[in-house]
Order: C-alpha cells, then structure tokens, then sequence
C-alpha cells in the first residue's frame, strides 16, 4: 500500500492528564510504520507562535525521543498550553496598546513553511472548538479527546479519565480511613463542573455515604439524616463526595457576595443585577460550602479537602495507556485514510472517526435512567435527592 | 488593530451611562463608560470594558433554558455557537455560549425573551449619549457636578471623545475625564482641550512592575503625562492610584508619583483609592474566561500611612 511519506507533527492542547507519552509513541510508531516522519510541537502552538522564546525550535524530534516516550514517570516529554488560542493572542501594537490579534494565519504559514502535512492534536474541549476552527482554515487534523471529567460526549472515553478516577478512589479511601480515625466527615471536592462521573464512579467504587454531582441539585438535610442514622449506630465519621460544580437544590438566599452592591455596580457596569452573571466560583467552594452545612445539620465536624488540579498529575493506568496507544495509532490511520477535521472516539469495541463539528459542544453529563446510578442507589448511597 | 473609524455621523462605543456617581470627579455626576481598554491590568474586574468592539454576554440567572424556551438554539446563531449541556433531563438546562466560536454577531440577541442575551457595547451618537447625561443636569447645578467620560480607556476613541466633551460645554456640562493616559498623544491632544478635569491613574512608577501588572510599560504613559501637564497649565488634573496590597502599596511608589507630579502646579492632588475585592476569582466572560488574581484590600492603617505623606506633600496637615 504505497502512501506519499508525510510530515506529521502532534501538539497538546487544554490542561494535563496523565499518561499523555503513550499517544505521542502510539502516533510516533505508527507513522514510522507508513514511512512517515513525526514531530511533536512544545507547547501546544506557543513555539510556533512565539519562536523567539524556543531557541532550540518549535519541534522535538520524535523518532529519536521514541524509545523513552514510553516512560511514565516523568509527566510529558511535549509542554502543554492551557490557553494556547491562536486566534486570540495577547500582543502590544507599535502604538503600545495591548489587544488580541488573530494570529491562526501565521500558524498555518508556519505549520506550511515547516513542511508539516497534517497535525495530530490531543484536545479537551475548548481546544477541539480551537482546532474546529483551524480545520475550517484549511489545516488538516485529527483531534484524540482529552478529559479526566469523561464529558466530551461523543466518546464513551476520553483520555486521562480513567487514570483520574483511579487516583481519586485511591485517594476517597485515605480520606475515609482519616475521617474514620478522626471520627469527622471528609467532604472531598473532586473535578466535574457540568458532568459528575468522576464524583459518582469514585465515589461509587469506595462506597461513600453520599455523592453530589451536578446533574442532581443537593438536599443536604438528606445527607444529614444519612449521617446521623449513622452516628446513632456509634459511626460518627463519614464520606461525602463532591463534584466541583454541584448545586444545593434551593440556592440558598445568603448574603450577596459582594457586601456593597452600589460599589460593584460602579466597578463593573456590566455586572449589574442580583445574580452577578459571570462570576465562577473558585475551585474549593463545593466542599467549603457541604463541609459547613453538614457540621451545622450533624453536629459531626467536617473537614473539606480539594482534589482538583493533583488529580492530572501521575502515572497512567493500564486501560489510560492502551487507550492512548489505540487513539495515537488510530489518529495516524485516519490521516491515512484522508480524514480530516475528525476527532477519534472509542465506541466499544471500536476506534471511529467523527466529524469536529459533530464533536464540538456536546457535553456529556449523567442522564437520569444511568446504571451507575441505579448501582449507587442500590448501595444506599445518598446522592441528596 | 483596533477600529477607530466609528464616524459618519460620530459615534461611540458605550459600554454604560451610569447616573449619580460621587466617586467620579466633584459633586453628582453622569458617568460615561466607553468600551475598549489598552492595558491589562491583573487586578480588572471589568473585563466587558476592555475590547473596542461590541460582545455578547449571557445571563445564566435570566435564562430560563432550553425546555421551557430554547428560541436561541432553533437555528438563530450561524455559527452554532449556542449549545446546552446534557440531553435535556438535567434540571440546570440553560444555554451556553461556545465563545470560540461566537462572533458576537448579535444575531441570537432578538430571539431571547428574557433578555438573558444582550451585548455589552452599544454605538451611540455625540446628542444621543449628551440627552441621557442632561437629563440630571439639575443635579449638577446643585452639587457642583457634571459629566465624566470613563472606560476602559476613553481616550481610546479620541474623535467620538472630544466631541462628546465639547458637546457638553455647549451643554454648559462640566467635564472630567477617567484615563490611563496609554495612547498616542495626538489623541490626548484632540481630548484634554474639552476637558475641565482630568483624573488620571498612575497605577505604578516603575516600568518593569508597570509592564508585570498592566501588560505594558509606562515609559508612554509618563511622557504623555508631563507632555499634557506643560500643554494644558490651566487644565486641573487629579492623579489617582489603585491601591493593591502587594502590588503598589509602598512608599517607594507613593514617593516617586509625588516627585514626578509636584513639580507641577496643574495637578492639584494625589488619591488614593484602595482597591475593592470584587467577586470570587475567575469570570466567565465575552469569549474568554479572565482569570483574576486574587487580591485583598489594603489595610486601613497602611492607607493612612501612605495618605499622610500625600498630605504632608500637598501641605495639608492632620
Ligand atoms: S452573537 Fe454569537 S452566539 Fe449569538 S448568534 Fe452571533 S455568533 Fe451566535
Ligand atoms: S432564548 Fe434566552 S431564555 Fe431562551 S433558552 Fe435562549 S438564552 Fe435562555
């Protein structure tokens, strides 16, 4: 099967997960197979963008890294750009006023000065809107899906989530065995701002007493009667898990956050009215706001702990690198194949291809009929409803 | 680059008219907000202020959501920029906004009942913004007030701002002026004829700082600065620092605007304004989720220390 050797590169877009040098071997490998040269871009597109700042140039060289890429221990032999957003780029214009230039057509010159024929993008899901875009300019890619929150929709996996359900249940555990000893109740704060699977799966698999995950809004005097009936069977200690973005059913009507309402107005005109938009709550204000209602409701002091950004950290599991490895090979296929503009999803047993445009904006959260809410109800898990 | 050609007939870019301001200038004031800024500065918490453009906002607490609405999501936004998340059966099923791929053409703007989507930035001619001001212009007569044009940085549209400000005094307005002073000088030229006040910020001396918290550094900004109070010797200007704990709350900084503003007559004095924490940490915004770096409000006796040396400067004592 003769096919025209290629110029691949491969870059990372969005936050971190563990085991991401087995999608870089798995694409590496395959290529090599084809005849085809691979090289990773540092950084996301930031060496691209900015090569003054990459003395050493905007690639690595993957062939010759390809022997040690399999090694786990060292995080991720390409950078990651959390923010890398070509078309918004922070400059200073010769006036020296700061504003965001759209810079896509510099990176697709320089992908092409680069000989670069195609690129292989592991993306979370800003970065895949990202690389939507870039595919519509004429770049031809395909995008692997990247989430330990599991809540790109168009795959049954992402990957790093498995790894990051792995590491948290190991955590819950350590959290258990403390709240235990201390007879207090843990309240764990884990990743999930619209999709709760990793709150309801770990929580699901160390047994927890309760799981609040978005899709269902809290009561937590249910999971106050839960821990008390506990209590008054000599068990004064308890598990709460927490997904980032769980809501209590009522907002409560508190104090508004900011104390002077006429100061914020004049502060930021736009954020005017009662329910402050476009504020986003700092990570940690779940399991603050559940630990101290529970300590109020139980008696039974709480102790918040966040596991947020510890969980991108780490080694991959077994079922992370084979997925990695099938995603980087399959990737390579569908450049093969023609494709692009597609992202690789894994539909049990399969590895397919599906448009961008079908893959973009589509969140998956827990539906109301999901067996694992069946299994966690059957458990006598509180999920506060 | 920014677009400065909003002419024929001159109009603006306005952010917000905000009535009844005291913090802006003497007396009651109208305050005028124009869109578009040319800093960055870390600790902003108007991030709506800062592109010279018009952009969509969503209002998550006035959406009412897909099932009991979902006019935006029926084929409104052409570029499929409006999405819910889950399949329907969650009870948050609100919309939101893909802001990589929105364009803020406004176009889902009129399909939304309960004005959960509306756009921040509005163009206004020079007699539609004067209208709204002089409608409290009793009140500036009593108090001594007047109208004040703000931002972002207003100076950055200088034909729409000069007309605005000369305007006024055809008005028989008062006129004062919010700026940063980081634009070129031919536009500060056009603006500070029309002005009657101008309070402008010196948020830190130092160049290598200034540029760490505002994205550039000031070497323009003082220029400016010492250029204008030469140009206008009888316009009034009023230095103003935003006082953040950690960033310029030292004497060294207070010190340093002293000595680069006493030699001038024209600027007849120094504020402090300590700054406000304002919201949690991060906003989701306008095409982009701006994180804000947590600050805190500076201490009352560190105010008071920094506000006696102005004091002792501008010879006012205890
Ligand atoms: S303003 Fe944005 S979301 Fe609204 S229709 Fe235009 S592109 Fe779509
Ligand atoms: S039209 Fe407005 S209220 Fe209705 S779903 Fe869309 S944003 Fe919400």
């Amino acid at each position: 099967m003769p096919t025209q050797k290629k110029r691949i590169a491969i870059n990372f877009g969005g936050g971190y997960v563990p085991g991401l040098n087995s999608v870089i071997a798995a694409a590496a490998r395959a290529a090599a197979e084809l005849g085809w040269e691979t090289v990773g871009i540092c950084d996301g597109f930031d060496s691209l963008l900015f090569p003054e700042r990459y003395p050493d140039g905007a690639f690595l060289d993957l062939a010759s890294l390809a022997p040690m890429s399999l090694d786990y221990s060292n995080g991720c032999i390409l950078g990651t750009a959390a923010a890398s957003d070509p078309f918004h780029v922070r400059a200073i214009s010769p006036e020296n006023i700061v504003e965001e230039v759209d810079r896509s057509d510099d990176l697709l010159r320089a992908l092409s000065d680069e000989g670069i024929d195609a690129v292989i993008s592991v993306a979370g899901s800003r970065a895949l809107s990202i690389l939507h875009k870039l595919s519509r300019k004429g770049l031809t890619t395909v995008c692997i899906p990247k989430s330990i929150e599991n809540d790109i929709a168009a795959t049954s996996l992402s990957f790093g989530f498995n790894s990051a359900l792995s590491f948290l249940a190991e955590m819950l555990e350590r959290a258990r065995h403390a709240a235990r000893s201390a007879r207090r109740i843990g309240v764990v704060e884990v990743p999930g701002e619209f999709a709760g699977w990793l709150a309801l799966q770990s929580g699901m698999a160390v047994c927890a007493d309760a799981v609040l995950i978005p899709e269902i809004p809290y009561d937590l005097k249910k999971v106050a009667q839960k821990l008390k009936g506990k209590a008054d069977r000599g068990q004064g200690f308890g598990l709460v898990v927490v997904a980032e973005g769980a809501k209590p059913l009522k907002a409560q009507s508190g104090p508004p956050k900011t104390a002077d309402a006429s100061l914020r107005v004049s502060l930021s005109p736009g954020a005017t009215g009662e329910e402050g938009p476009h504020v986003i709550e700092r990570s940690g204000r779940a399991a603050a706001e559940v630990s101290r209602e529970l300590t109020r409701l139980t008696d039974l002091p709480g102790y918040p702990l966040v596991l947020s950004e510890i969980a991108r950290g780490g080694v991959p599991t077994v079922v992370d690198r084979q997925l990695g490895l099938g995603y980087g090979a399959a990737a390579v296929r569908a450049l093969k194949e023609g494709h692009s503009g597609v992202m690789v999803i894994f539909e049990p047993p399969d590895i397919n291809f599906i448009s961008l445009a079908e893959a973009i904006n589509k969140v998956r959260a827990v539906p109301s009929d999901s067996e694992f809410l069946r299994i966690v109800r059957a458990l006598g898990i509180c999920l506060g409803d | 680059m920014h677009d400065n050609s909003l002419k024929e007939p001159l109009r603006g870019l306005i952010l917000n008219i905000q009535h009844f301001c005291t913090h802006d200038g003497p007396g009651i004031r109208t305050t005028v907000f124009l869109k578009g800024c040319s800093l960055r500065c870390k600790w902003c918490s108007n991030p709506e202020s800062i592109h010279l453009k018009p952009e969509l906002a969503h209002n998550a607490g006035k959406c009412i959501g897909e099932k009991q609405c979902g006019f935006c999501l029926k084929n409104v936004c052409p570029e499929s920029a409006i999405y819910v998340v889950g399949s329907g059966d969650r009870p948050d099923d609100k919309v939101r906004i893909n802001w990589d791929l929105c364009t803020n053409c406004g176009k889902c703007i009129p399909a939304c009942p309960t004005n959960a989507l509306y756009l921040f930035g509005e163009e206004m001619s020079v007699d539609q913004v004067l209208d709204e001001v002089e409608q409290d212009s009793a009140f500036y007569r009593e108090s001594g007030g007047g109208m004040t044009v703000s931002g972002g940085e207003c100076q950055l549209q200088p034909d729409f701002l000069a007309a605005l400000l000369a305007g006024a005094h055809e008005r028989g307005i008062n006129t004062a002026i919010e700026t940063a002073s980081n634009v070129p000088w031919d536009f500060m030229e056009k603006v500070l004829a029309h002005v009657d006040i101008v309070l402008h910020d010196i948020k830190l001396t130092d160049p290598e700082r200034h540029k760490k918290w505002c994205g550039v550094d000031n070497t323009r900004i003082r220029a400016n600065l010492k250029r204008a109070y030469e140009t206008f010797p009888d316009k009034k200007f009023i230095a103003r620092t935003p006082l953040i704990p950690g960033v310029n709350d030292d004497e060294e900084h207070i010190r340093a605007t002293l000595a680069f503003l006493k030699p001038h007559k024209n600027v007849t004095d120094y504020e402090l304004l300590p700054y406000h924490r304002f919201g949690e940490g991060k906003y989701e915004f306008l095409g982009a989720i701006y994180e804000m770096q947590d600050f805190t409000s500076p201490d009352p006796e560190t105010l008071k220390r920094l506000r006696a040396i102005i004091d002792e400067a501008f010879g006012r004592n205890g």
